[in-house]
């Protein structure tokens, strides 16, 4: 466990915080969860390196593919799901094409982001998303200029899709409804403001 | 020679083994014991830590004395490894041999039901009583003893084959040294230099190969393939095509009457023949003419014609005159020798690392291999030793090594084991550019330095002393740069924690090996089997690392796994030794599972003949009636035909109908009578 | 005529229509009739649904492919996010009969049950596959070539990986959408890092537009270096990456690249005669007209 440190200046507990890993601080469950979620073999992870040196948005940022893979290894669970760059993965899949040891390591990343979800940590554009689909069954949903434009191409102002069919519109709610994502959506946004 | 006694009533000993923890971890030792001393004929049950150690033995030999054993089980690993120990136990004892009979409760038992006692234990059971009720039945059996051929044959004359067969030859044994190409000298003759010593390859290579051409004792039989293997240990009869090479030897022009004639290596022929093709040996770099010698160290030094490419118009058979040694007419050629024993070092192939597409290998010109650096960089290679850029022959200051090329990789495309000497020959690549190379910069991308052998950790220092640049990171892929052809290597150096990416003149990859593409040939043609990674399977990883499963057939250097020269002259001379000890012990005993034809019964229908798959059966008049016989040297005891013969009239010995049955009551009835 | 039902998504039909148009115009001129998928929806997005939880991706993704199911009739599609979503998902519950039989539960509150009747295929293939059109075919339907454009390709990540789930071979170097682009008589060119992800994946785009913009950026400068006439995609949400982006990129990094993107199913369209106003090329944030002076 982390020597803790009851010093009376807190700035310097804080500078001076023990940083080593203890095996009891981890979570050894945790791997376990991000490879049922992942339906990946996370725990082969021999650490080298293709999955970063691959990455669009490892040169940009402090995203490590690699590390995350490596802390979940180490039942890292509070540092992962914590980490903003968690979602800084724009799901290429170069790593997953080129992992020498056929892991997907972007599939433990959406497994990781999953179980960061559970506990209503996402980010807003994604429960904003979620929110449009419930409403309208699009992500992107229409909009008046664009229907000008799909009739000016001889189309129907709406698509054949929900917009055409609101009908369509229940199945989706209910399934989302199921999960209850859309009342999750609403009150992380709500509490966030 | 023994003699067959028969005794009233059957009396067995129980030995059951710990082996340590192995057994007695998971398995209770005692109830097993006292469970077999109340089984049927068991007249004494016991149990000890190591049965194989010599206190462990000793308990089995004093028992048949003491209790007047019939026959004897020791419940404990696998017969693969210990039937042979128990045996002599057995006979030391003063017991046939053969009445010992094992249960195996290691290997499909105590370590598949570790984290399951109870049921492990009743298993346990089951196994004794099974192995009892065969004991009870076994009978005394007499080995029977051939002759061995006083000859060997090794198959691949790479430096381990070459080695093989000099150690054999050495040893005053008719070698016959087979090889599929016009020469000898394997892939290490396409080596410049080898680690960790520097000492040229071709320096250390080509007096062995002079050695072996002019040994009394090896028959080199280059440019021939085995085209077929009948026998069995001592009297292997293997049939040779001796690929027409359209060249006459000294000593085959002789033969034909032409007196002073045949190749004399001159290479006048090689000067008119007007085709012209890429050189295998030195890939593709350098060309070749139709009538060829890969390289002026060759051995034999006898051109050889590719009709692939021949287009016959005679200009050779004009310029080589009197010597009369080309014949554009050649044909294949069969031979069928005997040998005693075989040693096969048939090598590897690289594997094809432009199937890894985010290499760019035979994508971008300035991307080659490992083996491509070695011709480049040797002084007898296609450049004279200038390692120079394919796309437009500068000379590379930085150059990038691509550790792992498709080693260590499970992903389908590439291969899943370490291939051993990569990181190795990659330090010396570093050493040889920035000896050669004023200003050269190597840059080495790697997962681990694997540098295990006798003064390797060493040669790593000295290339790092040297200035090679070590990255931790292996290469996600390299993209090349359109207009200078230079290439930029992607990776992340993972001590570091960044992605990098480093601007390089050239890379070689250390491209992983690979069985040779005819090792599926080769496995069926010699009877021994593969392991899970497609290289030939030793007999056992630690302690028959030079023998196979089919006795008489042994195997020396990479054709059984990676490895380098000098662990693949060390196992070839190990083989040489394994396959020289029958040859001069002069016999072999065999297995005495042979079937046995109950000629009172047999009705003489010949149904068995064409189902033998060896060959071994045949119908014989005896006493005014026809019967089936037995070749018991040849009989593998696969119990084919007496499994169909229709009057019960064969009898596998060993395995009897009666010692089977009674092994399927003692299981299905509980240990009910 | 061969029939599929016709996966719409969402950015083709709700910001570049002129994409919906031409597909289901040019594909007539090849033998291929799309067919409305009524009530399909969002497939949904596979980076901000699939992060929030994988369960309701596969349950969303498995009610678009019943609508096909019920019409007895494989999905086409022209985007790579609803590919990876509609096409992953229809192999995955194929495939994983724990999987379907979870799905199956939910999708029983609808009545609906997955089947696993159809195949899912993006239309970009269906025009490179030699037994439904192939370049030839493709070839013969073009009345105006495209001759003298250099054309640069983006594949889409979610098209092409990962490789093992597909069925398009290389990966790191595939060339079968420039085959596509030559038979419109193009000139199709190669640049750097053409893999690279457009950046807009997997929400980023919405988390960070900066990160994600940077990497459009450099997708940019890897274009500009090879003389680039145009950027073509088979894929709508690339499309507004590349193409909107552009403009961010101009409002948050004060860089101009005017670059035309255009979808290949846009390009076919003019390959074949259709006109800018038919394509509604005017919805294009980055003007087109350059590259349509090239080729007019």
């Amino acid at each position: 466990m982390a020597v803790k440190k009851d010093y009376k200046d807190q700035t310097l507990a804080e500078r001076l915080r023990d940083r080593k890993y203890y095996v009891p601080d981890s979570n050894p469950e945790f791997v376990k969860e991000v490879e049922k979620i992942g339906q990946t073999p996370a725990h082969m992870c021999f650490q080298c390196g293709t999955c970063t040196g691959s990455c669009p948005s490892a040169p940009r940022s402090t995203y490590r593919i690699r590390l995350f893979m490596r802390k979940i290894n180490l039942g890292l669970e509070e540092e992962i799901l914590t980490d903003p760059d968690l979602w800084l993965c724009t799901t290429c899949y170069s790593c997953t094409d080129r992992c020498p040891r056929d892991l997907a390591p972007t599939d433990a990343i959406m497994a990781m982001r999953n179980l960061a979800a559970r506990r209503d940590i996402v980010p807003r554009n994604f429960l904003k998303t979620a929110q449009a689909i419930y409403a309208s069954g699009h992500g992107v949903p229409n909009n008046d200029a664009n229907r000008a434009a799909r009739v000016k191409l001889g189309l129907d102002a709406e698509p054949d899709t929900t917009h055409k069919y609101p009908e369509y519109l229940e199945g989706i709610r209910k399934i989302m409804d199921h999960y209850g994502l859309k009342e999750r959506a609403d009150k992380i946004l709500a509490e966030e403001g | 020679m023994a003699e067959v006694k028969k005794y009233e009533e059957p009396r067995i000993g129980v030995f059951v083994c710990h082996c340590g923890t192995n057994i007695a971890g998971s398995i209770d030792i005692k109830a097993v014991m006292e469970y077999a001393s109340t089984l049927p004929n068991v007249v004494i049950a016991d149990d000890y830590q190591y049965m194989c150690s010599t206190p462990g033995q000793n308990k089995i030999g004093e028992a048949i004395e003491e209790q007047k054993l019939t026959g004897v089980v020791v419940a404990a690993c696998s017969p693969r490894l210990h039937e042979p120990t128990f045996r002599a136990a057995t006979k030391e004892g003063g017991l046939n041999p053969f009445r010992f009979e094992m249960a195996n409760i290691r290997e499909q038992n105590s370590w598949v039901h570790m984290h399951q006692p109870e049921e492990a234990t009743d298993k346990a059971k089951d196994a004794v009583r099974i192995a009892v009720a065969k004991a009870s039945l076994l009978e005394d059996l007499i080995p029977k003893s051939v002759p061995v051929e006083r000859a060997a044959m090794v198959v691949g004359g790479g430096v381990g084959g070459m080695q093989a067969a000099l150690d054999l030859a050495s040893a005053g044994i008719k070698t016959y040294l087979v090889e599929k190409e016009p020469s000898i000298g394997g892939k290490m003759s396409q080596l410049d230099k080898t680690f960790p010593t520097l000492d040229c390859s071709q320096c250390i290579l080509t007096p062995k190969m002079v050695d072996v051409y002019r040994h009394e004792n090896i028959e080199l039989l280059t440019y021939t393939e085995v085209e077929a293997v009948e026998g069995y240990i001592g009297n292997f009869d293997v049939t040779l095509r001796k690929k027409a090479r359209g060249v006459m030897t000294p000593d085959e022009a002789t033969e034909r009457g032409i007196i002073g004639g045949g190749c004399n290596g001159c290479g006048d022929c090689e000067d008119v023949c007007p085709v012209i093709r890429p050189n295998p040996f030195e890939l593709g770099m350098s060309p070749m003419k139709a009538i060829y010698i890969y390289h002026a160290q060759v051995s034999p030094l006898i051109y050889t014609i590719d009709f692939d490419s021949c287009v016959k118009c005679g200009l050779c058979v004009d310029v080589c005159g009197d010597k009369k040694a080309i014949e554009l007419d050649a044909q294949d050629t069969f031979e069928t020798v005997k040998v005693g024993t075989i040693v096969l070092a048939t090598g590897y192939d690289i594997f094809p690392v432009e199937e890894k597409h985010e290499w760019g290998y035979k994508n971008y010109d300035n991307v080659i291999t490992s083996l491509e650096f070695e011709r480049l960089i040797c002084a007898s290679g296609p450049t004279g030793g200038h390692l120079i850029r394919p796309s437009d022959g500068a000379t590379p200051k930085k150059v990038g090594f691509v550790l792992c090329a498709g080693s260590r990789d499970n992903t389908g495309v590439g291969k899943p084991y370490c291939s051993r000497f990569c990181c190795m020959y990659s330090l010396k690549h570093a050493h040889q550019i920035i000896e050669k190379i004023p200003g050269a910069v190597p840059y080495i991308f790697y997962m681990d330095i694997r540098s295990f052998g006798k003064m390797y950790e060493e040669f790593y220092y000295r290339i790092q002393d040297e200035g090679a640049k070590f990255i931790r990171g292996r290469v996600a892929n390299i993209q090349e740069d359109p207009v200078t052809k230079n290439l930029h290597i992607n990776t992340e150096d993972t001590l570091l924690g960044r992605p990098i990416d480093v601007e390089v003149d050239m890379v070689v990859l250390a491209a992983a090996v690979q069985p040779a593409a005819e090792t599926e040939a080769t496995r069926r043609l010699f009877g021994v089997s593969c392991s899970q990674d497609g290289w030939l399977l030793e007999a056992h990883p630690k302690l028959n690392p030079c023998g196979t499963t089919t006795a008489g057939v042994y195997l020396a250097g990479v054709c059984q796994g990676p490895k380098d020269i000098p662990d693949t002259v060390a196992q070839a001379e190990g083989a040489a030794s394994a396959a020289s000890i029958p040859i001069h012990r002069g016999e072999v005993e065999l297995e005495p599972y042979f079937a046995v034809c109950i000629e009172d019964i047999c009705a003489g229908c010949g149904m068995c003949i064409n189902l033998c798959p060896y060959q071994a059966l045949a119908l014989v008049e005896k006493d005014g009636r026809t019967v089936m016989q037995v070749t018991e040297a040849k009989c593998k005891g696969c119990g084919t035909c007496g499994g169909f013969c229709p009057g019960g009239a064969i009898r596998m010995q060993h395995f009897t109908t009666p010692q089977i049955v009674a092994q399927i009551d003692a299981f299905l009835l509980g240990g009910e009578q | 005529m061969r029939q599929y039902a016709f996966f719409l998504g969402c950015i083709a039909p709700n910001r570049y229509p002129g994409i919906e148009a031409s597909a289901i115009k040019t594909s007539e001129k090849v033998g291929i009739e799309l067919l409305p998928l009524k009530g399909a929806s969002c497939c949904p997005a596979p980076g901000a649904f699939g992060s929030i939880d994988l369960n309701i991706w596969y349950a969303m993704a498995a009610r678009n492919v019943v609508l096909a199911e019920q019409m007895d009739m494989d999905i086409t599609l022209i985007c790579n996010g609803c590919y990876k979503s509609i096409y992953e998902v229809n192999e995955k519950l194929k495939h994983n009969d724990e999987l379907r039989d979870g799905v199956n539960e939910v999708l029983k509150e609808i009545d609906m049950e997955f089947k696993g009747t159809v195949d899912v295929w993006h239309l970009a293939e269906l025009y490179y596959d030699p037994e439904i059109v192939g370049l030839k075919k493709l070839a013969d339907s073009v009345t105006r070539p495209l001759t003298g454009a250099k054309i640069a390709v983006h594949y889409g990540c979610h098209l092409m990986k990962p490789g093992k789930e597909r069925h398009f071979g290389d990966t790191e170097n595939p060339m079968w959408i420039e085959e596509l682009v030559a038979a419109l008589g193009a000139e199709p060119v190669q640049y750097r890092n053409k893999m690279l992800c457009c950046g807009a994946g997997g929400g980023v785009r919405g988390y960070d537009l900066a990160h994600s913009l940077d990497i459009t950026n450099e997708k940019m400068i890897n274009l500009q270096e090879v003389g680039a006439d145009a950027l073509t995609e088979v894929c709508p949400f690339c499309q507004l990456q590349y193409d909107r982006g552009q403009i961010e990129i101009e409002e948050k990094f004060g860089i101009t690249w005017g670059l035309p993107v255009l979808h290949y199913n846009e390009l076919l369209g003019l390959a074949q005669g259709m006109s800018p106003d038919e394509l509604a090329l005017d919805l294009h944030a980055v003007d087109v007209e350059p590259f349509l002076k090239k080729i007019l």
